[in-house]
């Protein structure tokens, strides 16, 4: 099961506006987020918020729906969300935390949850956690280079990152520059090359582009409380639903890609341990399922 | 014909020490020895030679009872050695640390002497009512210091963090939810220790009490020509407990004297009952005012604002002192910084104060009533709890002198 454990699997974007606009793709994260600070399932939310420099995201504690708001869109750099978990429940005062995360964040929430130590009532206030789908992950400074050098516009005009078909697209107010994804690698985060994870299999929720029509995304319902809150905001008409495509650029293309980004990574494990190198992960040949995430 | 009666280790107490009752005839203490045989400790040179903001860290692992005030006297001692002004927010946040740790320490207090003035069919009641009382408190530290234990948030200069509004009016509700579980823990409390009917005049003694602030602690009040410490050699007039003690007498005017919640409420409040049952009513009506003066900060907390101030760690070598009214009493910590490094650092704790008190009080009652008011004071010993052992091979030093269990 490469996708990991889910409920329910469709394609879904907000019906909100302002939220299509802003959003990277169906505005889930951002339409769901807001949906649950209004309901009082969630008291506030760890996101990528804005820093002092475009496009470089600092952890944000969000306690109204301008802050979740303003957080959203991806930034295809490193937000290290857990490093705010703490905080937002101690001097933020958090009872129900709603946290946005990219798999690795995934499996750190998941384990702070597990092994509560130095974390003590943290555990049980994190009311909700939505994973993002990713490949990979970039270095600020490496995505301003390769920016610069191989889309050869300068950082501060970019307007809006994406990747899609194969391609890293650069959005200027007056440009839409693209090149293949693959000349990106070597950018990415070395940990990301043993990252056995697509799809945050241990979120509540998980969502992303990959293999959703444009403006859309793909959700997968993974636990109770995700469900719940997933089907009160579709049912709040704050979400539209529509059956996932099965086909070649929908689910096919995203369990393709999750079980790729696998394959590629447990080759790599299995290369690391080899050498006796220390990588959190079993290499293959110690796991039933080669490929799954532990 | 007199006996010894000797309680090694005295019980319910964190830490080690030792009460040698001299009894007459009818088992009436003629003269109370109580001293500290936890051996030395060794922090103040821990953190002598050392980074400056290594202090404040170090020393609040003095006590796992009392963290707070120690993490606040050894900043406010920094402070006051680098001459920093903490900014008003700072401050209103530190008072509330203490006074939430205050209501919430002397809770652990009342759990320790339960056995003592609680009644069986009562004590389910009374065990409830102070874990309700802890869980509240300890969720004000946990969000103003950052950590329930070992408060992190505390620093040189200030806090490193203000709290969040959310916070702010989370904390104001629920210590306002607190407060008619408080009055009734208190009025239980109270009415518990009327009921032991401790005979009259126990647990009383001449020292003076001493107390720099209601609540909070005031280095300005502490006068430091008026300190001496001498060595137990020069206190207990028998020879074999001087060797065995391990802390120093400290004196305020050459007298030993009275530090906790009684003595502040003496000094500040005219309250003029002494003994052991003024001191648990002391300890328990204190908690109301901390409850008070946290809910009353919590009202008017500025959380925009900011809570640390530039300052230069170099330091000019100048003395500071931090005085802080911990739960069982003034904690004094010193500090010179120079070239950025910590040059001196010493610690006199409330428990010190205490000890050299404690052991005379329990004199002209019956040696049963001893434990009684050593508990009635103090009930840790912590502030003294780093072993070390001189001899690896035979352990001998432990075994024969010091912690004998």
């Amino acid at each position: 099961m490469v996708l990991g454990t889910y409920k329910q699997i469709v394609h879904a974007r907000s019906t909100d506006k302002q939220i299509q606009k802003i959003s990277q793709d169906g505005g889930i994260a951002t339409g769901l987020l807001c949906f649950a600070l209004d309901e009082k399932i969630i008291d506030g939310a760890v996101v990528a918020g804005p820093s002092d420099e475009m496009w470089k995201p600092e952890p944000t504690v969000a306690l109204s729906s301008d802050e979740i708001l303003a957080a959203a869109g991806t930034k295809y750099t490193l937000s290290p969300n857990m490093w705010m978990v703490k905080e937002a429940v101690r001097q933020y005062g958090l009872e129900k935390a709603g946290i946005v995360t990219i798999p690795c964040q995934t499996m750190g929430l998941r384990k702070l949850q597990s092994y509560p130590i130095g974390v003590r009532f943290v555990a049980g206030k994190i009311a909700l956690d939505i994973g993002i789908f990713c490949t990979e992950n970039f270095p600020f400074e490496s995505l301003k280079t390769f920016i610069s050098a191989k889309a050869g516009v300068d950082f501060s005009l970019v307007e809006k990152m994406d990747i899609g078909k194969g391609k890293f697209w650069v959005h200027t107010a007056d440009d839409v520059i693209s090149f293949p994804i693959k000349e990106t690698h070597g950018y990415e985060q070395s940990g990301c090359k043993v990252c056995l994870d697509l799809v945050s299999e241990l979120s509540d929720i998980s969502t992303g582009s990959i293999g959703a029509p444009d403006g859309w995304s793909s959700v997968l319902t993974r636990t109770e409380p995700g469900e719940t809150i997933f089907s009160q905001a579709v049912d709040a008409g704050l979400i539209e639903t529509k059956p996932m495509d099965e086909g070649k650029f929908g689910l096919e293309m995203l369990t393709k890609l999750a079980k790729s980004k696998k394959e590629k990574a447990m080759k790599e494990i299995d290369q690391r341990k080899e050498l006796g190198l220390p990588v959190p992960y079993k290499a293959s040949s110690e796991k039933e399922d080669p490929l799954a995430n532990v | 014909m007199s006996e010894k009666i000797v309680i090694s280790p005295t019980s319910r107490q964190e830490g080690h020490a030792e009460l040698v009752m001299e009894v007459d005839d009818e088992g009436i203490v003629t003269k109370g020895r109580y001293f500290s045989i936890t051996p030395v400790r060794g922090l103040e040179k821990i953190v002598t030679g050392k980074a400056p903001e290594t202090a404040p860290v170090i020393t609040q692992r003095i006590c796992g009872v009392c963290p707070i005030p120690h993490t606040l006297a050894s900043v406010e001692a920094m402070d006051d050695s680098l001459d920093i002004e903490i900014p008003k927010a700072a401050r209103q946040l530190r008072e509330l640390l203490l006074a939430a740790h205050d209501v919430n320490s002397h809770a652990i207090h009342q759990f320790l002497i339960a056995q003592d003035v609680v009644p069986a069919d009562l004590m389910v009641t009374a065990i409830n009512s102070v874990s309700e009382i802890r869980k509240n408190a300890q969720y004000v530290v946990d969000m103003v210091g950052g950590e329930g234990i070992h408060p992190s948030d505390v620093r040189i200069g200030g806090m490193a963090k203000n709290i969040s509004e959310v916070a702010r009016k989370r904390l104001y509700a629920r210590l306002k939810a607190l407060q008619p579980k408080l009055d009734a823990h208190v009025e239980l409390i109270i009415g518990l220790v009327a009921d032991v009917g401790f005979p009259e005049g126990l647990g009383v003694t001449t020292a003076p009490a001493l107390a720099t602030h209601q609540l909070y602690g005031d280095r300005t009040k502490f006068d430091l020509e008026r300190f001496t410490e001498i060595l137990p050699e020069s206190w207990y007039d028998d020879p074999e407990i001087a060797k065995r003690a391990c802390t120093t007498i400290p004196l305020y005017d050459g007298l030993n004297v009275e530090v906790g919640p009684r003595a502040r409420a003496e000094v500040y409040h005219g309250f003029k009952d002494k003994g052991v049952v003024a001191q648990h009513v002391a300890r328990a009506i204190e908690m109301k005012a901390a409850l008070s003066k946290a809910i009353d900060i919590l009202a008017e907390l500025d959380t925009s604002a900011p809570v640390m101030a530039d300052y230069d760690i170099r330091g000019t070598n100048k003395l500071g002192i931090g005085a802080i009214e911990g739960p069982r009493g003034m904690d004094v910590h010193m500090a010179q910084v120079n070239d950025s490094k910590t040059q001196f650092y010493s610690a006199l704790v409330p428990t010190t104060w205490n000890i050299p008190t404690m052991g005379p009080a329990t004199e002209g009652f019956h040696h049963d009533f001893g434990p009684h008011v050593i508990r009635a004071y103090d009930p840790c010993l912590s502030c003294a709890t780093h072993v070390i052992v001189v001899d690896d091979e035979d352990r001998s030093v432990i075994k024969n002198e010091m912690v004998r269990i």
